[in-house]
């Protein structure tokens, strides 16, 4: 039978083999993933983000496009079953269903307009390689600026369809994900690698 | 003088029935959600022309399937989303009380919308008991169906385990899960909870085309079931089982022996998944009211009783060997001459 002494005993020998199983070197761990990858719009700061999602998956099963996958265990077990987005295979559309069914607001939910959008999406922002890109080596190009949901707000173009990002790009991926060069010349560094881990870190419970 | 022995009302005995629909149901949600998810993408991209044979087979079934209950399937079908873990219906979200627990855990925080989407479960356990375990929890479906498997094979000669543990390890493993939730600060207990497994799994499998890592877990709880402890995981280690014991303990629908028309055959404490002991009124706060020792009982004497306690103690059935040899009765006589006697 299980004595309240073997419960206590059990229960910080367990705690003590959890604590040391946590602290074990991951293969990756928040900002320092395998690959690159976004979470949905709307979703709080990567360790916020984890601690309030509860995996029930609602947001990719209200995702129309299909963008939104599911975290295994190759991103540090804090991360299974989480959804992420690999821009260049299917980018965001921002139809901010995703936020509308989280039930924990770890996808914050957010209005399908510009003004909220911009204020309340961070899922990165993407940068342009200038020796990829066909557009900077004199053949004129434009896909990715057509691409933008946030034309001319997000991406503006100059000379020869040069793209031009700009500080309100949200990082949704579509101009990613429809770069015609491979590699793609223009790509999504996602927020939570802009950070440092102190600002990631910075909502998590101490 | 001897009073007639309470008699149960017949409907109770085919409860057990509508429980297997009731479960069979939900699955059947769990896996008709997914493609209907993936027909709602289908119709977004507007592009039928261009779906391969068996994503146009897809289409063309859920289309038929849900065409009386919506005008444009890519918004009316965002009304049924989720699973058992935490879903919504038509604005109303509902939550495992786990999951909302794991959450506070996990984040140390109290977001009221989330918690409030778990007090209908609640309010449903304090009042039927571990209801979800016995009546919704798409493992529950599964693991019923694995220790049947398990009946069949111990006919066959096979060596099943049948082990027992303390079933109060499961609030270990309850506490150590919030414990973890809060030093890992996500929701660990996620991860280790069927229901919440099954349910994502069988989208991943539909919709994303393949299981996760959680599908191995979910294997290995049903060969422990199997090969250790007959239902072991729900009994000894389902921290969510775990969370609505501790939520059903003064529950107030109760199952009850009759005592005077019991023959104390133990047909129930066979039956019974959660190893539990009706045939010595033994409930106790495990009981999921899942009612099928109501339906096995050969003479009727299993009933519902509303009170937040267990009937205490009856002693051995009226219509038993024991009690007749010690009240002097044949061992022939019927209810009725035993009761005789008594005078």
């Amino acid at each position: 039978m299980l004595d309240r002494r073997d419960f206590i005993i059990g229960a910080c020998v367990g705690g003590a083999a959890a604590m040391a199983a946590l602290n074990m070197p991951q293969t990756a761990r928040a900002g320092q993933a395998p690959f690159r990858y976004l979470r949905p719009p709307g979703a709080r700061p990567e360790a916020e983000f984890l601690s309030h999602c509860i995996n029930c998956g609602q947001c990719g099963e209200a995702c129309p496009n299909r963008c939104i996958k599911f975290f295994g265990p190759e991103n540090g077990h804090a991360s299974q079953d989480t959804p992420y987005i690999i821009p260049r295979e299917k980018g965001c559309i921002l139809c901010m269903k995703c936020g509308d069914v989280c039930p924990t607001d770890a996808i914050n939910p957010v209005p399908r307009e510009l003004n909220a959008i911009l204020a309340g999406v961070a899922m990165g922002r993407a940068q342009v390689d200038e020796r990829l890109c066909l557009s900077f080596q004199g053949k004129t190009c434009g896909v990715c600026y057509r691409a933008c949901p946030l034309q001319d707000v997000a991406i503006k173009v100059g000379r020869l369809e040069q793209p031009h990002v700009t500080d309100k790009c949200v990082g949704c991926g579509l101009c990613e994900r429809s770069c015609i060069q491979l590699p793609q010349a223009i790509r999504i560094i996602p927020r939570h690698t802009q950070m440092t881990n102190r600002e990631n870190n910075a909502h998590r419970p101490a | 003088m001897h009073t007639a022995p309470h008699k149960p009302y017949a409907a109770w005995r085919h409860l057990n029935k509508l429980r297997w629909a009731c479960l069979s149901a939900v699955f059947a949600m769990l896996i008709l959600l997914p493609f209907a998810h993936v027909y709602q993408t289908y119709v977004a991209a507007h592009a039928y022309d261009l779906l391969a044979p068996s994503e146009k087979r897809i289409y063309d079934t859920m289309e038929t399937l849900t065409a009386p209950f919506v005008s444009d399937p890519a918004y009316d079908l965002d009304n049924i989303k989720g699973n058992t873990w935490s879903g919504t219906f038509w604005g109303l979200q509902l939550s495992d009380p786990l999951a909302v627990l794991g959450q506070i855990a996990a984040s140390l925080k109290l977001y009221w919308p989330f918690i409030l989407t778990a007090l209908i479960p609640v309010l449903f356990t304090a009042v039927f008991g571990r209801f979800f375990c016995g009546w919704i929890c798409p493992a529950t479906f599964l693991y019923e169906l694995n220790s049947n498997l398990g009946a069949w094979l111990h006919w066959a000669g096979f060596k099943i385990g049948n082990r027992r543990f303390d079933p109060r390890l499961k609030y270990l493993v309850l506490g150590l899960g919030f414990i973890l939730s809060a030093i890992s600060g996500s929701v660990l207990v996620a991860s280790i909870y069927p229901p919440a497994i099954i349910g994502r799994e069988i989208y991943y499998l539909i919709a994303l085309g393949g299981f996760g890592a959680g599908a191995v877990f979910f294997a290995g709880t049903l060969l422990f079931d199997l090969l250790v402890a007959k239902r072991g995981f729900c009994r000894y280690l389902c921290p969510g089982g775990a969370l609505y014991s501790l939520l059903a303990r003064y529950r107030i629908v109760r199952i009850r022996r009759i005592v005077e028309t019991c023959n104390d055959c133990a047909k129930c404490n066979v039956v019974c998944e959660f190893g539990l002991d009706p045939l010595r009124d033994n409930f106790g706060q495990e009981c999921n009211n899942c009612t099928a020792c109501i339906s096995v009982c050969p003479t009727n004497a299993m009933t519902f009783i509303l009170s937040p306690v267990d009937y205490p103690e009856q002693g051995p059935g009226h219509l038993g060997k024991k009690y007749r040899r010690e009240h002097g009765a044949e061992p022939h006589d019927t209810a009725q001459h035993a009761g005789e006697v008594q005078q």
